[in-house]
């Protein structure tokens, strides 16, 4: 139940940037389906490990493998699916929260938030580009 | 091939280059696809340079010829990237005349959005939901529901008159923590946590950040390094907004937050 309701919030949050990012219409459900289904395997993951960087990792390597297959089956680039897809895992209240932390000259507090923001789009960034490395490298073999 | 010619596809190239990279396409995405583009026409000593700001194509034979296009602003609107990628793709494979490649492009640029309504509510939606993923309450997703929306709205608004995000960020940050405060102090929440998470999530730049990283990785170091140093420069702008405000409130009336 809980995570069915994660699902759902995350999938309604994805719709939302979805169309503030301009995603085609019939993309659009596509995109939130990646937000949603790597949210919940996010908080699982985080749940079984407790390592947020660790459950980013894997989050964001399903979010490239759902952009991957969803670019096929849709016929448009992998970006249109792995942008709003990543926005449920993006560290901006992080980034936003150690900003904070700097104006109020709490510096331990900015160390701490920060580098954490840093880590965890850092693992988003390598989940995503290993998944996109290894499509590039299948698409090569095919056409050789 | 006449001179003329490949002025044009070089033009149409360094055009279709500056719309994805207005539009938030990704350095090395329009790096390739201004290649693409000119290799298709047996360009094959087209080189491109592409950061943030600018794009640079040359032919690096000495006869070449190159261009450069400045880029002031951009914003993520995935769609136009999804068509500039398969006019890219149709235009290699066919023999699609210059004259109406260049209008197709031109169609795209001027390709309108969603309806302002239905992006401000969607944003509103995004932002309420998020309220509750991070554990916010019935109070927290109305709230962050209505302050993201007029948040966007201000937003939107600024971005129009200054042409810099810095003050469209800070405004509207300003604004998040000053609509929040006082719905605290009507006594319809808590803590104005809740409601700044949701409500700042369309604004920060989680995804620039994450862009950034990624352009660094994959080898395109200076669009990289001016990403994320443009995705720090917005957490500042909107945390100066926010954290104004925050310091005036209490100052005035006290308490903490």
């Amino acid at each position: 139940m809980f995570f069915l309701k994660q699902f759902i919030f995350s999938f309604i949050s994805t719709v939302g940037f979805s169309i503030l990012f301009n995603v085609p219409k019939k993309s659009i459900i596509y995109a939130g389906l990646t937000g949603g289904i790597s949210w919940i395997l996010y908080i699982y993951i985080d749940k079984l490990t407790s390592s947020i960087i660790f459950s980013l990792f894997i989050a964001s390597t399903v979010v490239g493998i759902l952009g991957e297959i969803f670019a096929i089956i849709d016929k448009k680039p992998v970006t249109i699916f792995i942008i709003p897809g990543i926005v449920p895992l993006v560290p901006g209240y992080g980034i936003y929260l150690s900003m904070v932390n700097l104006i109020n000259r709490d510096f331990y507090g900015f160390a701490k938030t920060g580098t954490e923001a840093i880590f965890s789009s850092g693992a988003i960034t390598i989940g995503i580009i290993f998944v996109s490395s290894l499509a590039k490298l299948l698409k090569k073999r095919r056409t050789l | 091939m006449k001179h003329n010619d490949k002025k044009a596809i070089l033009r149409i190239a360094l055009y279709a280059g500056e719309i994805l990279l207005r539009n938030g396409a990704e350095t090395y995405r329009v790096e390739d696809t201004i290649e693409k583009i000119c290799q298709s026409k047996d360009l094959n000593y087209v080189n491109s340079f592409v950061t943030p700001t600018g794009i640079f194509v040359a032919d690096d034979q000495m006869d070449g010829i190159n261009s450069l296009k400045r880029v002031k602003s951009r914003t993520i609107n995935l769609r136009k990237i999804a068509k500039v990628n398969r006019f890219a793709r149709e235009f290699s494979h066919s023999d699609m005349s210059l004259e109406n490649a260049l209008l197709e492009l031109q169609t795209i640029d001027k390709e309108e959005k969603y309806r302002k309504s239905v992006v401000t509510i969607c944003t509103g939606m995004a932002s309420a939901f998020f309220t509750l993923l991070f554990g916010g309450g019935f109070y927290d997703f109305i709230l962050a529901f209505l302050i993201s929306m007029i948040a966007i709205l201000a937003y939107q608004k600024m971005e129009q008159i200054s042409e810099t995000a810095f003050l469209a960020n800070t405004t509207s940050g300003a604004l998040i923590a000053l609509l929040a405060l006082i719905a605290k102090k009507i006594g319809l929440v808590q803590t104005i946590d809740m409601i700044i998470v949701g409500s700042v999530m369309p604004l920060v730049p989680g995804v620039a950040l994450t862009n950034g990283l990624r352009d660094s990785i994959s080898g395109d170091l200076i669009a990289g390094v001016t990403k994320i140093a443009e995705a720090v420069l917005i957490a500042i702008s909107i945390a100066v907004g926010v954290g104004s405000i925050l310091e005036l409130w209490h100052h005035l009336y006290g308490g903490v937050f």
